[in-house]
């Protein structure tokens, strides 16, 4: 550890552990990209509304 | 504050310090003590993540911004879920392979000795300024408004923040972090609960909602693209992310807490879960602000909330026309309520009568801040921050003005513990063990990594101690992260993207961004949120350009 991360090989990457929701890393990536832009319709349609 | 409220804060200070040094005991060695063993669950490492970032200011300013400006600043966070998922993609695979303990160290691998060491230092300066403002922020806010020595308030949060993290390393950051996060949250759910409370008879939620709609505090997105608007949807999409991407994959304290995760995907889990909740938790502070907004229409507010400066107009030659401001104020404040009366009535016309009688006030409003100014033209004539606190200090009920002003030091406590636990592992890791080459067993390591806890704790405070003035608070945070961050930003991207650049010229790239974001910042009036994208991009293109001199040079040497 003293000096840089390349003094070490870097170790194999390990079998990709699955999220423990929506089964994939990619479904999960899509559902939190969705979710901002839920928000943001959410956020647009209650500025126009009260404004 | 009544008995009860210093019970209440007493006893969370009390708990929160005593919770951190005990889950913080038996670090055997450095890995414990920088990386909590990697042993960290995603719940922890999202709240402790989400805690981290929600400084005090976070906590105090936000809901004034909301009162005074209404609730844009939630564009601010819109590319931050975005470079959630980036970062997962990336950065967290990339430092659990390599089992760094600081992000800078991986830059020694990809590139050079150099550029690991100008990331460090550049992290070292601006983390460290900016651990004296979060001190500080907060400290001078409750100081005005509870009358307590400055001095001391900032003094006991950095000696109560050192205890534990001095103690403990990342493991009590970590969980004192994750118990705060709840602080924090309990306490704003209970202001809010009590603002709806207090809100006049006949008033609801929904009323509130339109009132503070109708006086342009309900205008959370806007869609213009102006560079000149600092808070718009593509200046939070844009802007935010690359501000996001920088701090949450560049900034130690941040790279800290997701690389004790105990896995990738416990990493990535915890950035996620920031991903998904930050943006509507900034939503429900703003709606916050907006809700005190609502409740002043009813109520007559003060005319200016900063009371070290109201108190100051009022024992100088201009008292007598600041009490005539004042009761200008009153008489247009009351035909403003009847107006907000007459509008949720749904009388024909109140709407204009009660725009324009918002504007009466905030003219007069206008005429009191002149005259504090003509008073005294170094005063702070920004009341942002003081509003929230104001409204809690003089409405909420004993025990909640208590738990709020925990939560506030809760949320000061959490960001200033995750910076000095940064700023100590990188001055071990990166400068320390790198740099002077420094042996010793693990033992002597962890007791130099509390000993660079202490110096930077020191620092904090006495920054804190001398720190002036620097107009809104928020923003003086973030436009010194940003004089940086996108260099740095640029110098990941760099390493993680473009492979055939090396070291050298991602030096000489750095430098030439940062003096290019050094002269946007004082010649142009670019708002802070570009510089990020500015320097990130300005080094990412001189890299590219320089790369073929810098291999030539090479070539020849050899």
């Amino acid at each position: 550890m003293s000096g840089g991360a390349g003094d070490r090989p870097a170790a194999p990457p390990p079998a990709e552990e699955p999220p423990p929701i929506l089964g994939t890393w990619r479904r999960l990536y899509g559902f939190v990209i969705l979710w901002l832009l839920v928000q943001m319709a959410i956020y647009f349609a209650f500025t126009r509304y009260f404004s | 504050l009544t008995l009860v409220d210093w019970i209440v804060l007493c006893g969370s200070l009390a708990f929160m310090v005593i919770y951190g040094i005990v889950r913080g005991r038996k670090n055997r060695d450095l890995e414990g003590f920088i990386l909590a063993d990697r042993n960290m669950r995603w719940w922890t490492i999202g709240l402790s993540i989400m805690a981290t970032q929600a400084s005090a200011i976070t906590f105090l300013s936000t809901p004034g911004q909301a009162y005074t400006d209404g609730m844009r600043f939630v564009q601010f966070y819109f590319g931050l879920p975005i470079a959630m998922v980036v970062l997962s993609v990336t950065a967290v695979p990339i430092f659990h392979r390599l089992k760094v303990y600081t992000a800078y160290e991986y830059l020694e691998g990809r590139f050079d000795l150099k550029t690991r060491s100008l990331a460090a230092f550049l992290f070292l300066i601006q983390r460290g300024l900016a651990c004296g403002l979060t001190i500080y922020a907060p400290s001078l806010i409750i100081s005005i408004l509870l009358g307590w020595n400055l001095g001391i308030t900032i003094f006991v949060i950095g000696v109560l923040v050192i205890s534990y993290t001095a103690t403990g390393g990342t493991k009590a950051v970590n969980h004192t972090t994750f118990l705060q996060m709840l602080i924090i949250l309990v306490g704003m759910g209970a202001a809010f609960a009590a603002v709806i409370a207090m809100l006049p008879s006949g008033v609801g939620l929904g009323d509130a909602t339109r009132i503070a709609g109708k006086l342009g505090r309900m205008n959370a997105i806007d869609t213009s693209f102006d560079l000149q608007n600092r808070y718009n949807i593509w200046s939070g999409l844009i802007g935010g992310f690359f501000l996001a991407m920088a701090y949450f994959g560049t900034d130690q304290s941040q790279v800290g807490r997701y690389l004790t995760g105990k896995s990738i995907a416990q990493s990535r889990m915890g950035l996620l879960l920031n991903g998904v909740v930050k943006v509507p938790m900034q939503f429900f502070i703003l709606f916050v602000g907006a809700t005190v907004f609502a409740f002043y229409q009813f109520v007559p507010p003060p005319v200016f909330f900063n009371r070290v400066e109201t108190s100051k107009i009022a024992s100088s030659e201009f008292a007598g026309e600041f009490r005539a401001i004042e009761e200008q104020h009153l008489a247009a404040h009351q035909i403003k309520q009847r107006h907000a009366r007459a509008f949720l009535d749904g009388v024909p016309g109140a709407d204009a009568a009660l725009i324009a009688s918002a504007a009466e006030v905030k003219e007069i409003r206008g005429q009191a801040i002149d005259l504090i100014r003509r008073n005294d033209p170094n005063a702070d004539t920004n009341d942002t921050n003081y509003v929230f606190l104001t409204f809690v200090l003089t409405y909420l009920p004993q025990g909640l003005v208590g738990l709020i002003m925990a939560a506030v030091l809760a949320a000061s406590m959490s960001s200033t513990s995750a910076e000095l636990n940064a700023l100590a592992s990188t001055s071990i890791v990166d400068i320390y063990k790198r740099l002077f080459r420094a042996q010793g067993d693990d033992r002597k390591m962890v007791l130099a990594s509390k000993l660079a806890t202490l110096f930077w704790g020191a620092f904090a405070i006495l920054f804190a101690e001398y720190a002036s003035r620097l107009g809104s608070l928020v923003e003086a945070v973030n436009i010194l992260g940003s004089l940086f961050y996108g260099t740095m930003l640029g110098i990941f991207l760099v390493a993680f993207y473009v492979k055939h650049v090396g070291g050298t010229a991602t030096f000489i790239a750095a430098v030439i961004a940062e003096i290019v974001v050094l002269y946007c910042f004082r010649y142009t009036a670019i708002p802070f949120l570009w510089y990020n994208v500015i320097g990130c991009l300005v080094l990412i293109a001189a890299a590219i350009a320089i790369e073929p001199f810098t291999r030539a040079g090479n070539a020849r040497q050899t």
